[in-house]
């Protein structure tokens, strides 16, 4: 009988390896199909400017800092709910609270009661709170219906809460020389002389907010 | 005996690649995206790639998370002022939105203002979709329109992109 030994041995070897040479070739297709369609999904995330995740800041370090204490308020020029031009100059001489809000802002809707208490408290001694309307929906110039639409919620918003305020629209567009408006509501405290004596992201206590005006009162 | 070994080798080594291949796709192997400056509060996660029958209605469940401490309003908020969060897929894209199903919101009060309800979203949440796309492969740029708060300030509503592979033979 003649010994099969060598042949079977060399056959099986070819087939294993010809076996493992096919596997490492699938594998390597699907990782290779997995990170092209990775790359691209992720080209187009990067061109659409997507961002991290960014945990909240704890309530009680809310933003009271601002490169603007101790300077003058940046002058301005806005329209009010009529489409009367008001500047911020208009009212130099008064104690001033500048109050960026939104309507879609819930915490903002929370401390207007408490701004029409104080206003009215406080008026007669030279204070005035202009409240500034900034959407943040990048309406453009030539949008009528956009900005029709934006002056009615905004109406509405002032007609409900009995606002007795000055209120002007278009906040957007003065952002970046207040710090730009990260997040709203957003307030500056202005004295007598122009200068921006605190500011506040996020609401504060009414307590917090009547001792900042006695301070921007010079009391 | 030999032929047995081998056979058995074909077919274990069959099963491997083929999990291997499914694996790739699968969204186990999703990293949460990261990418770019630090404005967003929500984040999609994944799929990144579907397959769906051309011509025909599929369901995809899309993932998404909001960032720690950060809320965002439900698709059906408590007041007409507040801003949805709301899913969009651009007309051009080969994919079309047949419908979309939006998880139901939590209720949630501001410490402030325990009397006012708000109904809305936090940590992670799915949109159900149903997609109807021609044949062939479209990177799609969906939509998500959303705006977050805290318990003290809320953001400007934002706009980020949702993007997905979609497939349909």
């Amino acid at each position: 009988m003649k010994s099969r030994g060598p042949i079977p041995v060399k056959r099986n070897t070819l087939v294993l390896g010809i076996t493992l040479l096919i596997l490492a070739a699938l594998a390597w297709a699907g990782w290779a199909n997995w990170e092209y369609r990775k790359q691209a999904a992720e080209k187009m995330l990067a061109n659409a400017g997507h961002a991290e995740l960014v945990p909240a800041e704890p309530a009680d370090s809310m933003y009271t800092s601002s490169k603007l204490i101790g300077k003058p308020a940046p002058d301005f020029s806005l329209q009010d709910l009529s489409g009367k031009k008001v500047t911020l100059a208009d009212y130099k001489g008064k104690a001033l609270l500048i109050n960026f809000w939104a309507t879609w802002c819930a915490p903002c809707k929370l401390e207007t009661p408490w701004l029409v208490d104080l206003r009215n408290q406080y008026a007669p001694k030279g204070f005035e709170i202009l409240g500034i309307d900034s959407e943040g929906d990048d309406l453009k110039a030539g949008d009528k219906e956009g900005w029709t639409r934006n002056k009615a919620e905004v109406a509405r918003f002032v007609k409900q809460e009995h606002m007795p305020y000055p209120v002007l629209i278009d906040g957007d567009s003065i952002a970046t020389s207040y710090g730009g408006l990260e997040a709203m509501p957003t307030s500056f405290w202005v004295d007598r002389s122009g200068k921006v004596v605190a500011a506040q992201m996020g609401i504060t206590s009414k307590d917090d907010m009547e001792a900042k005006i006695r301070k921007a009162l010079g009391d | 005996m030999g032929m047995r070994a081998v056979v058995r080798a074909w077919v274990t080594g069959l099963a491997m690649a083929g999990g291997l291949a499914a694996a790739a796709q699968s969204p186990l192997f999703q990293e949460p995206r990261h990418a770019g400056p630090k404005t967003e509060a929500v984040a999609y996660l994944y799929p990144e790639q579907v397959s769906l029958p051309a011509g025909k209605p599929g369901a995809v469940a899309l993932h998404f998370r909001i960032a720690p401490g950060l809320h965002i309003n439900s698709h059906n908020p408590t007041d007409k002022l507040l801003i949805p969060t709301t899913l969009s897929i651009p007309d051009s894209s080969g994919v079309r939105l047949e419908s979309a199903s939006y998880p139901a919101g939590a209720d949630y009060v501001l410490p402030a203002d325990p009397k006012t309800k708000l109904n809305v979203y936090s940590g992670e949440f799915t949109i159900d979709v149903r997609l109807i796309a021609t044949a062939g492969d479209h990177l799609v740029e969906a939509r998500l329109r959303y705006q977050a708060c805290d318990q003290t300030q809320c953001m400007p509503p934002k706009t980020i992109t949702v993007p997905i592979d979609v497939v349909a033979k």
